[in-house]
Protein backbone atom coordinates (compact mmCIF):
# COMPACT_ATOMS: atom_id res chain seq x y z
CA UNK A 1 0.00 0.00 0.00
CA UNK A 2 2.87 1.94 1.01
CA UNK A 3 4.48 1.70 -2.59
CA UNK A 4 1.51 2.60 -4.13
CA UNK A 5 0.88 6.01 -2.63
CA UNK A 6 4.87 6.84 -3.63
CA UNK A 7 3.89 5.52 -7.24
CA UNK A 8 1.20 7.91 -7.32
CA UNK A 9 3.30 10.54 -5.96
CA UNK A 10 6.20 9.71 -8.91
CA UNK A 11 3.57 9.60 -11.47
CA UNK A 12 2.33 13.10 -10.34
CA UNK A 13 6.12 14.57 -9.90
CA UNK A 14 6.60 13.07 -13.91
CA UNK A 15 3.43 14.41 -15.10
CA UNK A 16 4.04 18.13 -13.05
CA UNK A 17 7.93 18.08 -14.73
CA UNK A 18 6.98 17.99 -18.18
CA UNK A 19 3.83 20.25 -17.41
CA UNK A 20 6.11 22.98 -16.61
CA UNK A 21 8.71 21.95 -19.31
CA UNK A 22 5.81 22.56 -21.61
CA UNK A 23 4.41 25.94 -19.98
CA UNK A 24 8.48 27.47 -20.12
CA UNK A 25 8.59 26.89 -23.60
CA UNK A 26 5.30 28.02 -24.65
CA UNK A 27 6.12 31.18 -22.42
CA UNK A 28 9.84 31.46 -24.41
CA UNK A 29 7.76 30.88 -27.62
CA UNK A 30 5.57 33.86 -27.32
CA UNK A 31 8.17 36.21 -25.43
CA UNK A 32 9.84 35.23 -29.09
CA UNK A 33 7.01 35.75 -31.49
CA UNK A 34 5.63 38.59 -29.77
CA UNK A 35 8.82 41.09 -30.83
CA UNK A 36 10.14 41.46 -33.79
CA UNK A 37 13.21 43.28 -34.47
CA UNK A 38 14.08 44.55 -38.51
CA UNK A 39 17.51 43.50 -39.74
CA UNK A 40 18.29 47.73 -39.45
CA UNK A 41 17.53 47.72 -35.82
CA UNK A 42 19.98 44.76 -35.10
CA UNK A 43 22.39 47.03 -36.57
CA UNK A 44 21.89 49.57 -34.83
CA UNK A 45 21.66 47.34 -31.70
CA UNK A 46 25.17 46.15 -32.69
CA UNK A 47 27.04 49.32 -33.19
CA UNK A 48 25.69 50.39 -30.22
CA UNK A 49 26.46 47.44 -28.32
CA UNK A 50 30.16 47.71 -29.29
CA UNK A 51 30.23 51.35 -27.98
CA UNK A 52 28.80 50.23 -24.71
CA UNK A 53 30.99 47.03 -24.54
CA UNK A 54 34.56 48.57 -25.09
CA UNK A 55 36.35 46.75 -22.28
CA UNK A 56 34.19 44.56 -21.30
CA UNK A 57 34.97 40.90 -23.10
CA UNK A 58 31.55 39.23 -21.89
CA UNK A 59 29.40 41.62 -23.31
CA UNK A 60 31.01 41.31 -26.70
CA UNK A 61 30.60 37.40 -26.65
CA UNK A 62 26.79 38.37 -27.53
CA UNK A 63 28.38 39.84 -31.13
CA UNK A 64 30.43 36.99 -31.72
CA UNK A 65 28.14 34.66 -31.03
CA UNK A 66 25.68 36.14 -33.30
CA UNK A 67 28.12 36.41 -35.99
CA UNK A 68 28.95 32.90 -35.58
CA UNK A 69 25.32 32.05 -36.03
CA UNK A 70 24.86 33.93 -38.64
CA UNK A 71 27.86 32.78 -40.86
CA UNK A 72 26.36 29.25 -39.80
CA UNK A 73 23.06 29.95 -41.28
CA UNK A 74 24.90 31.43 -44.35
CA UNK A 75 26.55 28.67 -44.98
CA UNK A 76 23.70 26.62 -45.68
CA UNK A 77 23.14 28.14 -48.55
CA UNK A 78 26.10 27.60 -50.40
CA UNK A 79 25.31 24.16 -50.97
CA UNK A 80 22.05 23.63 -51.44
CA UNK A 81 21.13 27.32 -52.23
CA UNK A 82 18.08 27.15 -49.51
CA UNK A 83 17.80 30.25 -47.07
CA UNK A 84 15.61 30.63 -44.40
CA UNK A 85 14.35 34.57 -43.73
CA UNK A 86 12.20 33.34 -40.87
CA UNK A 87 10.64 31.29 -39.04
CA UNK A 88 7.90 31.01 -36.35
CA UNK A 89 7.15 27.81 -33.62
CA UNK A 90 4.78 27.33 -31.17
CA UNK A 91 5.04 24.52 -28.83
CA UNK A 92 2.01 21.82 -28.93
CA UNK A 93 2.97 18.75 -26.62
CA UNK A 94 6.07 18.41 -24.52
CA UNK A 95 5.98 14.50 -22.63
CA UNK A 96 9.72 12.83 -21.98
CA UNK A 97 9.76 11.29 -25.58
CA UNK A 98 7.31 13.31 -27.38
CA UNK A 99 7.50 16.55 -28.25
CA UNK A 100 5.05 18.29 -31.23
CA UNK A 101 5.24 21.71 -32.63
CA UNK A 102 3.87 23.75 -35.39
CA UNK A 103 6.51 25.49 -37.56
CA UNK A 104 6.14 28.24 -40.13
CA UNK A 105 9.14 28.45 -42.31
CA UNK A 106 10.02 30.95 -45.15
CA UNK A 107 12.83 31.27 -47.42
CA UNK A 108 14.21 31.06 -50.99
CA UNK A 109 16.02 28.91 -52.87
CA UNK A 110 18.38 30.90 -55.22
CA UNK A 111 15.47 32.83 -56.95
CA UNK A 112 12.49 31.25 -55.70
CA UNK A 113 10.62 31.93 -52.60
CA UNK A 114 8.79 29.84 -50.55
CA UNK A 115 6.55 29.72 -47.07
CA UNK A 116 6.00 26.51 -45.61
CA UNK A 117 3.59 25.24 -42.46
CA UNK A 118 4.09 21.82 -40.82
CA UNK A 119 3.60 20.31 -37.30
CA UNK A 120 6.54 18.36 -36.36
CA UNK A 121 6.69 15.64 -34.06
CA UNK A 122 9.86 14.67 -32.54
CA UNK A 123 10.23 11.45 -30.85
CA UNK A 124 13.05 10.19 -28.23
CA UNK A 125 13.60 6.57 -28.27
CA UNK A 126 16.74 4.07 -27.29
CA UNK A 127 19.04 5.03 -29.85
CA UNK A 128 18.22 8.09 -31.50
CA UNK A 129 15.19 10.90 -32.26
CA UNK A 130 13.19 10.38 -35.05
CA UNK A 131 10.71 13.08 -36.38
CA UNK A 132 7.89 12.78 -38.74
CA UNK A 133 6.06 15.81 -40.66
CA UNK A 134 2.07 16.52 -40.67
CA UNK A 135 -0.13 18.58 -41.63
CA UNK A 136 2.17 20.09 -44.46
CA UNK A 137 1.40 23.58 -46.49
CA UNK A 138 3.56 24.52 -49.13
CA UNK A 139 2.75 28.13 -50.72
CA UNK A 140 5.48 28.76 -53.81
CA UNK A 141 5.52 31.83 -55.39
CA UNK A 142 5.70 30.63 -58.94
CA UNK A 143 2.13 29.37 -58.03
CA UNK A 144 0.93 29.51 -61.57
CA UNK A 145 3.00 27.05 -62.98
CA UNK A 146 1.32 23.67 -63.11
CA UNK A 147 3.90 21.28 -62.80
CA UNK A 148 4.81 23.02 -59.91
CA UNK A 149 1.31 22.78 -58.44
CA UNK A 150 0.98 19.58 -59.23
CA UNK A 151 4.52 18.69 -57.41
CA UNK A 152 3.15 20.76 -54.53
CA UNK A 153 0.07 18.89 -53.99
CA UNK A 154 1.69 15.73 -54.07
CA UNK A 155 4.69 16.93 -51.23
CA UNK A 156 1.52 17.89 -49.17
CA UNK A 157 -0.29 14.97 -49.69
CA UNK A 158 2.23 12.48 -48.84
CA UNK A 159 4.45 15.19 -46.31
CA UNK A 160 7.24 14.85 -48.26
CA UNK A 161 9.21 17.93 -46.91
CA UNK A 162 13.24 16.64 -47.79
CA UNK A 163 12.23 15.48 -50.99
CA UNK A 164 10.50 19.24 -51.38
CA UNK A 165 14.16 20.66 -50.64
CA UNK A 166 15.78 18.04 -52.19
CA UNK A 167 13.71 18.82 -55.64
CA UNK A 168 13.64 22.74 -55.01
CA UNK A 169 16.99 22.92 -54.96
CA UNK A 170 17.94 21.47 -58.22
CA UNK A 171 14.94 22.89 -60.04
CA UNK A 172 16.02 25.96 -58.83
CA UNK A 173 19.75 25.77 -59.48
CA UNK A 174 18.44 25.20 -63.30
CA UNK A 175 16.47 28.41 -62.98
CA UNK A 176 19.45 30.06 -62.12
CA UNK A 177 21.65 28.12 -64.37
CA UNK A 178 19.20 29.67 -67.42
CA UNK A 179 19.13 33.44 -65.72
CA UNK A 180 23.10 32.85 -65.96
CA UNK A 181 23.34 31.32 -69.81
CA UNK A 182 20.88 33.99 -70.39
CA UNK A 183 22.90 37.11 -68.70
CA UNK A 184 26.38 35.86 -70.50
CA UNK A 185 24.54 35.46 -73.57
CA UNK A 186 23.05 38.88 -74.23
CA UNK A 187 26.33 40.68 -72.47
CA UNK A 188 28.60 38.82 -75.05
CA UNK A 189 26.23 39.29 -78.40
CA UNK A 190 24.32 41.88 -77.31
CA UNK A 191 23.40 42.70 -81.35
CA UNK A 192 22.37 39.24 -81.76
CA UNK A 193 20.72 37.71 -78.76
CA UNK A 194 17.07 39.63 -77.09
CA UNK A 195 15.05 38.53 -74.42
CA UNK A 196 11.81 39.22 -75.00
CA UNK A 197 10.61 37.88 -71.65
CA UNK A 198 13.58 39.39 -69.79
CA UNK A 199 16.47 36.76 -67.86
CA UNK A 200 13.68 34.91 -66.32
CA UNK A 201 11.43 34.15 -69.38
CA UNK A 202 11.99 30.86 -70.66
CA UNK A 203 13.59 32.06 -74.30
CA UNK A 204 15.98 33.19 -76.07
CA UNK A 205 15.58 35.26 -79.47
CA UNK A 206 18.35 35.32 -82.02
CA UNK A 207 18.33 37.90 -85.14
CA UNK A 208 21.21 38.94 -87.28
CA UNK A 209 20.56 42.70 -87.11
CA UNK A 210 21.50 43.09 -91.26
CA UNK A 211 18.52 40.38 -91.97
CA UNK A 212 15.32 40.79 -89.86
CA UNK A 213 13.61 38.59 -91.21
CA UNK A 214 15.37 35.61 -89.78
CA UNK A 215 15.18 34.33 -86.39
CA UNK A 216 15.96 31.39 -84.34
CA UNK A 217 14.00 30.94 -81.31
CA UNK A 218 15.37 28.57 -78.56
CA UNK A 219 12.94 27.79 -76.42
CA UNK A 220 14.27 26.32 -72.63
CA UNK A 221 11.63 24.77 -70.59
CA UNK A 222 12.41 23.62 -66.78
CA UNK A 223 9.81 21.08 -65.84
CA UNK A 224 9.56 19.19 -62.77
CA UNK A 225 7.11 15.96 -62.55
CA UNK A 226 5.35 14.71 -59.22
CA UNK A 227 8.25 12.98 -57.86
CA UNK A 228 10.46 16.26 -57.75
CA UNK A 229 12.59 15.02 -60.82
CA UNK A 230 13.65 17.97 -63.20
CA UNK A 231 14.39 17.69 -66.50
CA UNK A 232 15.50 20.68 -68.87
CA UNK A 233 14.02 20.86 -71.67
CA UNK A 234 15.42 22.65 -74.95
CA UNK A 235 13.67 23.26 -78.17
CA UNK A 236 14.20 25.44 -81.50
CA UNK A 237 11.94 27.15 -83.56
CA UNK A 238 12.82 28.76 -86.64
CA UNK A 239 11.34 32.12 -88.13
CA UNK A 240 12.48 32.62 -91.87
CA UNK A 241 11.11 34.80 -94.80
CA UNK A 242 9.69 33.56 -97.30
CA UNK A 243 12.25 33.69 -100.27
CA UNK A 244 14.59 31.81 -98.23
CA UNK A 245 12.53 29.25 -96.94
CA UNK A 246 11.48 27.96 -100.49
CA UNK A 247 15.20 27.37 -101.14
CA UNK A 248 16.07 26.04 -97.84
CA UNK A 249 13.34 23.91 -96.78
CA UNK A 250 15.38 20.97 -96.47
CA UNK A 251 18.11 22.75 -93.98
CA UNK A 252 15.27 24.59 -92.11
CA UNK A 253 12.91 21.61 -91.51
CA UNK A 254 16.39 19.68 -89.77
CA UNK A 255 17.07 22.70 -88.00
CA UNK A 256 15.22 21.16 -84.50
CA UNK A 257 16.60 17.98 -84.85
CA UNK A 258 20.18 19.09 -85.09
CA UNK A 259 20.26 21.51 -82.79
CA UNK A 260 19.17 18.50 -80.31
CA UNK A 261 21.77 16.90 -81.65
CA UNK A 262 24.41 19.27 -81.18
CA UNK A 263 23.06 19.66 -77.05
CA UNK A 264 23.74 15.56 -76.47
CA UNK A 265 27.06 16.13 -78.02
CA UNK A 266 28.25 19.93 -76.85
CA UNK A 267 26.00 20.96 -74.19
CA UNK A 268 23.93 23.43 -74.16
CA UNK A 269 26.30 26.41 -73.79
CA UNK A 270 28.44 25.19 -76.87
CA UNK A 271 25.18 24.89 -78.69
CA UNK A 272 23.98 27.50 -78.11
CA UNK A 273 27.06 29.45 -78.97
CA UNK A 274 27.26 27.71 -82.50
CA UNK A 275 23.85 29.04 -83.08
CA UNK A 276 24.67 32.43 -82.34
CA UNK A 277 27.85 32.61 -84.37
CA UNK A 278 25.41 30.60 -87.19
CA UNK A 279 22.99 33.84 -87.00
CA UNK A 280 25.62 36.27 -86.84
CA UNK A 281 27.26 34.93 -89.94
CA UNK A 282 24.07 34.49 -91.96
CA UNK A 283 24.54 36.03 -95.44
CA UNK B 1 17.87 -21.62 28.53
CA UNK B 2 18.65 -17.55 30.25
CA UNK B 3 20.83 -17.50 27.41
CA UNK B 4 19.18 -18.70 24.81
CA UNK B 5 16.20 -16.88 26.30
CA UNK B 6 17.87 -13.17 26.30
CA UNK B 7 19.31 -14.23 22.47
CA UNK B 8 15.58 -14.67 21.10
CA UNK B 9 15.13 -11.33 22.96
CA UNK B 10 17.84 -9.24 21.40
CA UNK B 11 16.73 -10.92 17.97
CA UNK B 12 13.11 -9.66 18.22
CA UNK B 13 14.90 -6.05 19.64
CA UNK B 14 16.68 -6.33 16.65
CA UNK B 15 14.06 -7.18 14.10
CA UNK B 16 11.91 -4.49 15.63
CA UNK B 17 14.33 -1.44 14.98
CA UNK B 18 14.65 -2.53 11.70
CA UNK B 19 11.15 -2.57 11.02
CA UNK B 20 11.19 0.90 12.70
CA UNK B 21 14.00 1.93 11.10
CA UNK B 22 12.35 0.93 7.43
CA UNK B 23 9.03 2.44 7.97
CA UNK B 24 11.16 5.55 9.37
CA UNK B 25 12.92 5.70 5.93
CA UNK B 26 9.32 4.35 4.12
CA UNK B 27 7.51 7.85 5.73
CA UNK B 28 10.57 9.82 5.19
CA UNK B 29 10.48 9.02 1.27
CA UNK B 30 6.61 9.58 1.44
CA UNK B 31 7.01 13.01 3.14
CA UNK B 32 9.69 14.31 0.97
CA UNK B 33 7.45 13.41 -2.53
CA UNK B 34 4.86 14.87 -0.88
CA UNK B 35 7.09 18.08 -0.26
CA UNK B 36 8.33 17.46 -4.22
CA UNK B 37 4.82 17.76 -5.66
CA UNK B 38 3.75 20.76 -3.57
CA UNK B 39 6.87 22.43 -4.64
CA UNK B 40 6.41 21.45 -8.30
CA UNK B 41 2.91 22.56 -7.98
CA UNK B 42 3.17 25.81 -6.64
CA UNK B 43 6.03 25.96 -9.97
CA UNK B 44 3.54 24.94 -12.35
CA UNK B 45 0.72 27.26 -10.95
CA UNK B 46 3.38 30.15 -10.91
CA UNK B 47 4.25 29.36 -14.72
CA UNK B 48 0.74 29.13 -15.50
CA UNK B 49 0.19 31.86 -14.35
CA UNK B 50 2.75 34.02 -16.00
CA UNK B 51 1.86 32.79 -19.44
CA UNK B 52 -2.16 33.38 -18.58
CA UNK B 53 -0.72 37.25 -18.09
CA UNK B 54 1.68 37.62 -20.67
CA UNK B 55 -1.69 36.05 -22.85
CA UNK B 56 -3.36 38.88 -21.80
CA UNK B 57 -0.99 41.39 -22.07
CA UNK B 58 -0.16 40.59 -25.82
CA UNK B 59 -3.87 40.48 -26.84
CA UNK B 60 -3.65 44.43 -25.07
CA UNK B 61 -0.53 45.77 -26.51
CA UNK B 62 -0.68 44.19 -30.03
CA UNK B 63 2.36 46.38 -30.82
CA UNK B 64 5.92 45.56 -32.21
CA UNK B 65 8.65 46.38 -29.14
CA UNK B 66 10.84 49.77 -29.31
CA UNK B 67 14.31 48.95 -29.40
CA UNK B 68 15.19 51.51 -27.63
CA UNK B 69 13.43 50.46 -24.99
CA UNK B 70 14.65 46.76 -25.03
CA UNK B 71 18.11 47.82 -25.22
CA UNK B 72 20.61 46.67 -27.06
CA UNK B 73 21.50 43.41 -25.07
CA UNK B 74 17.41 42.79 -25.45
CA UNK B 75 17.70 42.83 -28.94
CA UNK B 76 20.59 40.72 -29.47
CA UNK B 77 19.19 37.88 -27.38
CA UNK B 78 15.99 37.82 -29.31
CA UNK B 79 18.32 37.23 -32.87
CA UNK B 80 20.33 35.28 -31.29
CA UNK B 81 17.50 32.98 -29.82
CA UNK B 82 15.85 33.19 -33.79
CA UNK B 83 18.67 31.81 -35.65
CA UNK B 84 19.37 29.09 -33.18
CA UNK B 85 15.87 27.65 -33.94
CA UNK B 86 16.20 28.21 -37.88
CA UNK B 87 19.33 26.03 -37.14
CA UNK B 88 17.63 23.49 -34.89
CA UNK B 89 15.33 22.89 -38.02
CA UNK B 90 17.97 23.25 -40.28
CA UNK B 91 18.60 18.80 -41.15
CA UNK B 92 14.86 18.88 -42.92
CA UNK B 93 17.03 20.00 -45.56
CA UNK B 94 18.53 16.93 -46.21
CA UNK B 95 22.02 18.80 -46.45
CA UNK B 96 23.35 20.41 -43.16
CA UNK B 97 26.99 21.56 -42.62
CA UNK B 98 29.25 23.54 -40.19
CA UNK B 99 32.82 24.84 -40.55
CA UNK B 100 34.86 23.18 -38.09
CA UNK B 101 38.32 24.10 -37.80
CA UNK B 102 39.89 21.56 -40.13
CA UNK B 103 37.52 21.88 -42.80
CA UNK B 104 33.04 20.97 -42.90
CA UNK B 105 31.12 18.74 -41.49
CA UNK B 106 27.98 17.96 -43.49
CA UNK B 107 25.21 16.03 -42.16
CA UNK B 108 22.48 14.44 -44.57
CA UNK B 109 19.61 13.15 -43.68
CA UNK B 110 17.31 10.58 -44.96
CA UNK B 111 13.82 10.44 -44.91
CA UNK B 112 10.77 8.49 -46.07
CA UNK B 113 7.79 10.47 -47.35
CA UNK B 114 7.13 12.17 -43.83
CA UNK B 115 9.29 10.31 -41.75
CA UNK B 116 12.71 11.68 -40.93
CA UNK B 117 14.81 8.25 -40.59
CA UNK B 118 18.93 7.90 -39.49
CA UNK B 119 21.09 11.04 -40.85
CA UNK B 120 24.83 10.70 -42.04
CA UNK B 121 27.61 12.78 -41.11
CA UNK B 122 30.70 13.35 -43.44
CA UNK B 123 33.80 15.48 -42.53
CA UNK B 124 35.54 17.51 -44.67
CA UNK B 125 39.47 18.43 -44.86
CA UNK B 126 40.12 21.27 -47.24
CA UNK B 127 43.68 21.61 -47.32
CA UNK B 128 46.27 20.77 -49.08
CA UNK B 129 43.06 19.26 -51.36
CA UNK B 130 39.21 18.31 -50.27
CA UNK B 131 39.39 15.38 -48.66
CA UNK B 132 37.41 13.44 -46.66
CA UNK B 133 38.61 13.10 -42.74
CA UNK B 134 35.71 10.82 -41.07
CA UNK B 135 32.32 9.61 -41.99
CA UNK B 136 29.62 7.50 -40.65
CA UNK B 137 28.25 6.21 -44.33
CA UNK B 138 28.05 2.52 -44.07
CA UNK B 139 30.36 1.08 -46.16
CA UNK B 140 27.93 -0.57 -48.60
CA UNK B 141 27.44 2.49 -49.97
CA UNK B 142 30.08 3.12 -52.83
CA UNK B 143 31.47 6.50 -51.12
CA UNK B 144 35.20 6.17 -52.58
CA UNK B 145 33.28 6.22 -56.24
CA UNK B 146 31.56 8.97 -55.61
CA UNK B 147 34.10 10.97 -54.01
CA UNK B 148 36.49 9.90 -56.70
CA UNK B 149 33.65 11.50 -59.40
CA UNK B 150 32.99 14.71 -57.92
CA UNK B 151 34.64 16.08 -54.36
CA UNK B 152 37.22 17.36 -56.10
CA UNK B 153 35.31 19.33 -58.89
CA UNK B 154 31.82 20.04 -57.22
CA UNK B 155 31.22 19.55 -53.70
CA UNK B 156 27.79 20.10 -54.15
CA UNK B 157 27.23 17.58 -56.94
CA UNK B 158 28.94 15.42 -54.38
CA UNK B 159 26.67 15.57 -51.44
CA UNK B 160 23.72 15.71 -53.92
CA UNK B 161 24.84 12.18 -55.07
CA UNK B 162 26.13 10.97 -52.09
CA UNK B 163 22.36 11.87 -50.63
CA UNK B 164 20.36 10.15 -53.52
CA UNK B 165 22.29 7.12 -52.20
CA UNK B 166 21.74 7.07 -48.51
CA UNK B 167 17.89 8.04 -49.00
CA UNK B 168 17.00 5.46 -52.01
CA UNK B 169 18.46 2.96 -48.90
CA UNK B 170 16.68 4.44 -46.30
CA UNK B 171 13.93 4.17 -48.10
CA UNK B 172 14.46 0.40 -49.09
CA UNK B 173 15.27 -0.52 -45.76
CA UNK B 174 12.17 1.53 -44.28
CA UNK B 175 10.11 -0.52 -46.34
CA UNK B 176 11.66 -3.70 -45.51
CA UNK B 177 11.63 -3.23 -41.76
CA UNK B 178 7.51 -2.04 -42.62
CA UNK B 179 6.98 -5.17 -44.05
CA UNK B 180 8.34 -7.33 -41.44
CA UNK B 181 7.00 -5.00 -38.69
CA UNK B 182 3.36 -4.88 -39.76
CA UNK B 183 2.75 -7.60 -42.29
CA UNK B 184 4.49 -10.46 -40.56
CA UNK B 185 1.53 -12.44 -39.56
CA UNK B 186 1.37 -12.88 -43.62
CA UNK B 187 5.60 -13.55 -44.55
CA UNK B 188 6.60 -17.16 -44.16
CA UNK B 189 9.53 -17.61 -42.65
CA UNK B 190 12.37 -14.90 -42.35
CA UNK B 191 12.57 -12.00 -44.74
CA UNK B 192 16.41 -12.18 -46.77
CA UNK B 193 18.00 -9.31 -47.35
CA UNK B 194 21.35 -8.00 -48.21
CA UNK B 195 23.01 -5.44 -46.49
CA UNK B 196 22.29 -2.65 -49.19
CA UNK B 197 18.77 -3.51 -49.23
CA UNK B 198 18.49 -3.77 -52.32
CA UNK B 199 18.19 -7.65 -53.11
CA UNK B 200 14.79 -8.77 -51.17
CA UNK B 201 13.50 -12.62 -51.15
CA UNK B 202 11.08 -14.08 -49.12
CA UNK B 203 8.05 -16.01 -48.84
CA UNK B 204 4.46 -14.93 -48.44
CA UNK B 205 0.91 -15.83 -48.31
CA UNK B 206 -2.42 -14.23 -49.15
CA UNK B 207 -5.72 -14.84 -48.08
CA UNK B 208 -9.36 -14.29 -49.35
CA UNK B 209 -12.81 -16.13 -48.36
CA UNK B 210 -10.57 -17.82 -46.18
CA UNK B 211 -7.97 -19.72 -48.72
CA UNK B 212 -4.66 -18.56 -48.07
CA UNK B 213 -2.19 -18.48 -51.56
CA UNK B 214 1.30 -19.06 -51.52
CA UNK B 215 4.22 -16.92 -53.05
CA UNK B 216 7.21 -16.57 -53.19
CA UNK B 217 8.73 -13.02 -54.32
CA UNK B 218 12.50 -11.53 -55.04
CA UNK B 219 12.85 -8.55 -55.90
CA UNK B 220 16.14 -6.66 -56.98
CA UNK B 221 16.96 -3.12 -57.19
CA UNK B 222 18.91 -2.14 -59.39
CA UNK B 223 19.36 1.72 -59.54
CA UNK B 224 20.91 2.46 -56.01
CA UNK B 225 19.41 5.36 -56.25
CA UNK B 226 15.76 4.31 -56.30
CA UNK B 227 13.91 2.50 -53.78
CA UNK B 228 11.98 0.26 -56.49
CA UNK B 229 13.28 -2.29 -57.48
CA UNK B 230 14.41 -3.30 -61.04
CA UNK B 231 13.53 -6.29 -61.26
CA UNK B 232 10.84 -8.48 -59.99
CA UNK B 233 9.99 -12.38 -59.59
CA UNK B 234 6.46 -13.47 -58.01
CA UNK B 235 6.60 -17.17 -57.96
CA UNK B 236 3.65 -20.12 -57.22
CA UNK B 237 3.94 -24.15 -56.31
CA UNK B 238 4.38 -25.23 -59.60
CA UNK B 239 0.92 -27.23 -59.84
CA UNK B 240 -0.65 -24.05 -58.66
CA UNK B 241 -3.64 -23.48 -60.93
CA UNK B 242 -3.91 -20.82 -63.93
CA UNK B 243 -5.26 -17.98 -61.46
CA UNK B 244 -2.73 -18.29 -59.13
CA UNK B 245 -0.64 -17.52 -61.58
CA UNK B 246 -2.36 -14.69 -62.91
CA UNK B 247 -2.24 -13.26 -59.61
CA UNK B 248 1.24 -13.64 -59.06
CA UNK B 249 1.81 -11.59 -62.15
CA UNK B 250 -0.35 -8.79 -61.05
CA UNK B 251 1.55 -8.90 -57.93
CA UNK B 252 4.91 -8.64 -59.78
CA UNK B 253 3.40 -5.46 -61.50
CA UNK B 254 2.42 -3.92 -58.22
CA UNK B 255 5.48 -4.55 -56.18
CA UNK B 256 7.59 -2.82 -59.24
CA UNK B 257 5.11 0.01 -59.14
CA UNK B 258 4.38 0.56 -55.35
CA UNK B 259 5.85 0.89 -52.33
CA UNK B 260 6.24 -2.66 -50.45
CA UNK B 261 4.51 -2.13 -47.22
CA UNK B 262 1.73 0.13 -49.37
CA UNK B 263 1.41 -2.83 -51.45
CA UNK B 264 1.07 -5.58 -48.45
CA UNK B 265 -1.57 -2.84 -47.06
CA UNK B 266 -3.65 -3.15 -50.57
CA UNK B 267 -3.83 -6.98 -50.12
CA UNK B 268 -5.38 -6.65 -46.69
CA UNK B 269 -7.83 -3.81 -47.80
CA UNK B 270 -8.22 -6.31 -50.73
CA UNK B 271 -9.38 -9.24 -48.30
CA UNK B 272 -11.32 -6.95 -45.86
CA UNK B 273 -13.74 -5.67 -48.89
CA UNK B 274 -13.90 -9.29 -50.27
CA UNK B 275 -15.31 -10.99 -47.06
Amino acid sequence: MDNSICQVYEDEIQSLEEEIKLLAEKYEDSQQESTFFSDEEILMSIKSFQRESEGHESLSDLITQLESLETDLSFLKKFTGIQFTSHFKEIVEKTTNRTVRKHRLSGNCYSLSFQLEFQLLEMQNKENVSAVVTDLGIIMESGEDSDMSKFVSSTEEHGNLLRFFRSLSSYAEWYEHRRCTFLHFKGKYPDIVTLPEGLLGDYIVLRNPKHSGFELMIVWKIHIDEEGRTTPVLDLLTKVPEQVLEQKMATIENAPTCFRSMLLLFGIETALENLIKVVGLEK
Amino acid sequence: GVFAHLERLEAQAREVAVKQEKMKQEEEKRARLKARVRELRLQRDKLLAKVRLQKKQLREKRAMSDPAKSGARAVLEWKIKNIKAMLQVSYLTGINGKRTKQGVCFCISTAYESTYLDSYYVHLLVKPEVQIHQHSVPTFIPLEQIAKQYLQTDIGRFLSVLSDHLNAYAGRKYQADQLQEHFSDQIEGTLQRNSLCNLLVFNYKVSSKSKTFPFNARLLYGDLCCSLPTEVNVSCTPDAPASLAEMAAAHSDLFSRVALHKAFRSFSSDEESMD
